[in-house]
């Protein structure tokens, strides 16, 4: 069927009032040759979607052209099924921010309109990608910890099957080897059996999930939907398919070996918080030196952790941790006495209660202070210096016993040595090197821990934000790694107690299951929920430069061994990173392309230098920055009219060509709205952001051939509440293009 | 150079037992510092208190003069976030020191325990049963009411003057080995101690620090009331002495005499002080806590002290033998009673933390960060 445009302005919120209507609509019906141009006081109501459907039926529109609010508003509404919309807001972006009746405000409008007509003329009908194989719908558990098991008992209850994998030969990860676990249950008072004794029943009793014990990962190929998995199990090499793995694989203690400056090694009644744990459940706490029973038992909190040397991080669990053995001393004998010496007692939530309880006990000494020395002294016991406590001196205690309350090390941290295993030898083990130090020389290198063993170009593991622990947008994704269909919960994703490991799982259960059902559609999953659209790559024209396949912040493109980039489309996030990055500009989706963007930009009407009517073209993410606006036009704050703005996936989808094709068309300079990016990054596409202040700084050169000053292009980085700042930000960039001077390429 | 610590937990258990049971909810937030009108910026008062006896350490409580500067206007109660009622701890902390220093130890422990409160009490009135037996006065006498009739003032005096000489003697000992605690030493001369006495002295006359107090407000009223009733009843004994034996007059005085007029206003004066008292505890009970026993026995045995004094000579004077007679021999029982415990009760802290205060005056200008 042939593309038939329709255009709708609706004349409501103001629209009618401060744009000459008449003249907007000639801007299609004259200049772009498009019959079909309508205008309604109110397109949302029922009457308005009626006039729209009822007129497409008459006049056989296939695209619509809806001239009206933000396209982040009533997208239910102007939904017309197998009718493409494309939106144009003249709303928030035009007579919310500009002084009604204007010259400039008809001309923002009819740039924007001019701009919204080109888009649906060039844009292709969307055509999801369907692998040739089918998906599998089942979801892969790495680990089988209490993380692990909740997340497979959640998505069995959901009614999707479920592979776990755990390395030990039983399940219950790091909760098996706990005496008591401080409670996650009000009124939480109380300790608690730890909960995967249940949990493991339930495991082995529900028909959904099967589970694969002594067993590890040594190979996924493939992406959501398809991955492929090698398992090796008791020698045994099998292969199967999933749809996604959530990742529980937990974390480790922190290496006491390195703690000697807290009596570690000095001396055996210096003990860590794990080692307490085997001493409570074999059932009396007794010293190692001599099997006397420990009465005086002082435990040093953030042991290696919260210090520079060791763990910069807190590990959220030691100080409940501590708390809980101390009762166990205490619960064993009433004449003991434990002492807790802490940098700062955390007890998130309502561990505060347990907290509470533990106080209460009068046997408990609780002070903040810095341990600075765990000396041994006569007849095996231990003398403890802490400087700085609340008692207002440096004190010294004689225990009979130290526990060094220890962190936690996620186990994709610890960088594991392989030795090449081949399936028919099975004694082949691998060994565990060393750990990685949190201070690793480069911080965003994929560490080799032996555990998913992902055939992807970037690297057999999940890329790291800082300490070993997978990256995700944590703010706004926190399940979501760098690797579509992967979703990490639990100690590996980042230190936490049992409670919250299981509330973690459950959510990372869920995702599992969203990304297989969005990925079955041809959909993406976060951020671009529901996006059809996919990169195509026009492979004739490719260089192997190996762009895209580096770039890609989701690892999505694999590579052949001449290096042509295999696109794996169900691991795409669809922002368009690659497309920004190819410098031979063939990688293009069906409505966002290279062409569609310049073509857009070429259809922005730029008046003659006389006219004293600069123009500024703003590439703006649709992720925070153009809410941002859209919140500034719903706020009537004034903006430049001089701007004109198209939106884009991401800033790292922003091809330096669109830069210098707005240049060389005589806009005066371009202006790039994104997220923040560096160490507490908000970008959606987690380097998208990043990438584009890199390339921006490399546009220099291109200005420099063009004759054109650098000021002419600038990268802002913009949070989604700080829409206030957009009419700074906007007419400060406008200052700078004054200072300038127009541009020379006006008229051209 | 650190410390050795040794946490006493026989200690904080005596501190809770004592009426700091909410001691082991603090968690060293400072609040209590900031709120507190005595906490200098340089010592983290009563916040440091807190620890000392969350740690049972002992040796720095007692020897703690701060806590005696403290007049419980529970600030610090009201505004705990964590309800460990710093108050009612450096209360118990107070009971707790006086336990220390008075002597025999046994008595101080009966005295802090309502276990034996009934023993307390046999004590003095199987005492001065005995002695009215001894003498031939065990009845009610004939004929006009006169006490001096059932007890006359010579066996008073062979009673009363021993007791009140004992308690003087165990204060003597308390406050030698608690100025040793505090200054360190035991010797000081005296002269130099002279001009922070007579300010101390000033600063109590006028109430000074109670009238700091925000959550307690009108506690400095109330305390008035009984610390002057005590000091007028004080001044009327000392007439009665004198009346006696110089003028040679026996009782009873005619009404209007001086005597008698300071002896019924003071009676009045403590009778509304301590009702005052009462009635400030319970209207901050919810802010401040309610006391401990301690408190209540010795606001109790200054209600007995006054009720039985007004009442014997009200009935006296409505000439009831009958009620008048007993109700004097119960008002000498609890005069018995209040001198014979004092060293060990609540009025003990009277002496302490006079003390304290002198101390504090003293060192004011040296090192003592609880300038006054």
């Amino acid at each position: 069927m042939d593309k038939k445009l329709g255009v709708y302005i609706c004349t409501g919120c103001g629209i009618g009032d401060s744009l000459d209507i008449e003249k907007l609509s000639k801007v299609a019906t004259k200049e772009y040759k498009i019959s079909v141009c309508k205008t309604h006081a109110c397109l949302c109501a029922d009457e308005g979607v009626g006039f729209i459907k009822s007129d497409c039926e008459a006049e056989a529109v296939t695209t619509t052209i809806i001239c009206a609010c933000s396209r982040r508003i009533h997208q239910d509404i102007f939904d017309f099924a197998d009718k493409v919309v494309e939106r144009v807001n003249l709303r928030e972006h035009v007579v919310w921010s500009q002084p009604a009746n204007h010259e400039d405000t008809q001309m923002m409008a009819e740039d924007y309109l001019r701009m919204g007509i080109v888009k649906a003329q060039k844009s292709q009908a969307l055509d999801p990608y369907k692998p040739a194989e089918e998906i599998s719908r089942v979801v892969l558990v790495v680990g089988g910890g209490v993380a692990g098991m909740t997340a497979a008992i959640e998505a069995a209850k959901a009614g999707t099957q479920v592979v776990l994998v755990e390395k030990e030969a039983c399940l219950g990860g790091f909760s098996a080897k706990l005496h008591k676990h401080f409670p996650v249950n009000p009124p939480y008072d109380s300790l608690q059996t730890p909960p995967h004794v249940a949990m493991i029943k339930e495991v082995e009793v529900n028909p959904n999930i099967n589970v694969h014990t002594s067993a590890k990962i040594q190979k996924i190929a493939g992406g959501p939907g398809l991955f492929d998995v090698t398992m090796e199990q008791k020698g045994e090499s099998s292969q199967f398919r999933v749809g996604a793995i959530v990742l529980a694989a937990g974390f480790v203690p922190y290496d006491a070996t390195k703690l000697a400056h807290l009596g570690f090694g000095a001396s055996p009644n210096v003990i860590t918080n794990v080692q307490m744990e085997e001493l409570a459940k074999k059932g009396k706490i007794i010293r190692p030196s001599d099997g006397k029973e420990a009465k005086n038992v002082a435990f040093i909190q953030c042991a290696g952790s919260r210090d520079a040397n060791h763990l910069p991080y807190c590990s959220t669990s030691c100080c409940m941790t501590s708390l809980k053995q101390a009762i166990y001393v205490r619960e064993q004998n009433q004449d003991t006495a434990a002492y807790i010496f802490y940098k700062d007692m955390r007890t998130m939530g309502q561990h505060e209660d347990f907290y509470i309880r533990a106080q209460e006990d009068e046997g408990i000494f609780l002070t903040k202070g810095e341990v600075v020395g765990v000396k041994a002294i006569a007849g095996d016991n231990l003398a403890v210096t802490v400087e700085n406590t609340l008692l207002g001196e440096n004190i010294q205690i004689e225990a009979d016993m130290v526990v060094l309350a220890t962190g936690m090390v996620p186990v994709t941290g610890i960088e594991m040595v392989v030795k090449e295993v081949t399936i028919d030898d099975a004694s082949c083990e691998q060994e565990q090197c060393s750990q990685v130090s949190s201070a690793t020389p480069d911080e965003t290198a994929i560490i080799k821990s032996d555990i998913l063993n992902l055939e992807y170009r970037q690297g057999p593991e999940l890329p790291q934000l800082r300490y070993g622990f997978p990256d995700s947008h944590f703010i706004c994704f926190p399940y979501e790694t760098r690797r579509t269909g992967i979703y990490a919960a639990g100690c590996v994703r980042h230190p936490m107690d049992i409670g919250a490991c299981m509330d973690d799982a459950c959510g990372a259960a869920l995702k599992a299951i969203q990304c297989i059902e969005l990925t079955s559609h041809g959909k993406a999953v976060h951020p671009r929920v529901g996006d059809m659209s996919y990169p195509e790559f026009f492979m004739q024209r490719c260089t192997q430069c190996k762009r895209c396949t580096d770039e890609c912040p989701f690892g999505a493109i694999n590579e052949d061994e001449k290096f042509n980039p295999l696109p794996n489309p169900t691991r795409c996030r669809r922002c368009g990173t690659c497309m920004g990055a190819c410098p031979e500009r063939i990688i293009s989706f069906k409505d966002y392309s290279i062409d569609i963007i310049s073509s857009m930009m070429k259809a922005i009407n730029v008046p003659e230098e006389d006219e004293e009517k600069p123009r500024v073209l703003v590439f703006m993410c649709e992720n925070d920055a153009v809410p941002a606006l859209d919140m500034a036009g719903a706020k009537r704050l004034s903006l430049n009219p001089y701007v004109r703005v198209i939106p884009v996936r991401c800033l790292g989808s922003v091809h330096l060509v669109w830069i210098t094709d707005a240049l060389s068309k005589g806009i005066d300079g371009v202006l790039l709205i994104g997220c923040k990016h560096g160490d507490d990054y908000q970008c959606h596409f987690v380097k998208g952001s990043e990438l584009a202040n890199t390339r921006l700084s490399k546009v220099k050169e291109t200005l420099d051939r063009l004759r054109l000053e650098s000021e002419r292009v600038k990268m802002v980085q913009l949070a989604i509440n700080e829409y206030d700042l957009l009419p700074g930000i906007f007419s400060e960039f406008m200052e700078t293009m004054e200072k300038v001077g127009p541009n020379p390429f006006k008229g051209f | 150079m650190a410390n050795v610590i040794k946490p006493d937990i026989s200690v904080v258990k005596e501190i809770i037992s004592s009426g700091g049971e909410s001691l082991k909810k603090c968690y060293q937030c400072a609040t209590c510092s900031v709120v507190c009108n005595l906490s200098p910026d340089d010592n983290p008062f009563p916040r440091k208190e807190m620890i000392n006896a969350q740690w049972g350490l002992k040796d720095r409580l007692v020897s703690d003069p701060n806590i005696w500067l403290c007049h419980q206007c529970s600030d610090c109660t009201a505004y705990c976030p964590r309800g460990a009622k710093p108050g009612e701890v450096i209360g118990a902390v107070r009971k707790m020191t006086i336990a220390h220093y008075a002597v025999p130890g046994f008595l101080a422990k009966m005295v802090g325990n309502i276990k034996y409160l009934p023993l307390l009490i046999a004590f003095p009135v199987l005492f001065l049963l005995a002695v009215l037996g001894a003498t031939g006065h065990l009845h009610i006498p004939d004929g006009e009411i006169v006490f001096g009739h059932l007890m006359p003032h010579t066996l008073i005096d062979m009673v009363f003057v021993p007791v009140a000489m004992f308690a003087a003697l165990v204060f003597a000992v308390g406050v030698l080995r608690f100025w040793k605690d505090i200054h360190g030493q035991c010797k000081c001369s005296l002269a130099s101690l002279i001009p922070a006495i007579i300010s101390v002295k000033l600063d109590i006359l006028a109430h000074n620090k109670f009238r700091k107090c925000e959550v307690n407000k009108g506690r400095a009223l109330a305390h008035m009331g009984v610390f002057y009733g005590f000091i007028g009843l004080a001044i009327t004994t000392a007439l009665a002495v004198f009346c006696l034996y110089i003028l040679g007059q026996h009782s009873p005085y005619p009404q209007l005499s001086p005597l008698k007029i300071i002896g019924n206003i003071s009676a009045i004066a403590l009778l509304a002080g301590i009702t005052l008292v009462v009635i400030n505890r319970l209207r901050v009970k919810a802010q401040a806590g309610i006391g401990s026993y301690f408190d209540w026995l010795f606001i109790g045995v200054i209600y007995t002290v006054v009720l039985s004094g007004i009442l014997a000579e009200v009935t006296r004077l409505m000439d009831i033998a009958m009620l008048a007679y007993p109700i004097y021999f119960v008002h000498l029982v609890s005069v018995f009673f209040l001198f014979f415990y004092a060293p060990y009760s609540k009025l003990a802290h009277m002496v302490y933390r006079s003390i304290a205060l002198v101390y504090a005056k003293k060192n004011e200008k040296k090192d003592n960060p609880f300038s006054v």
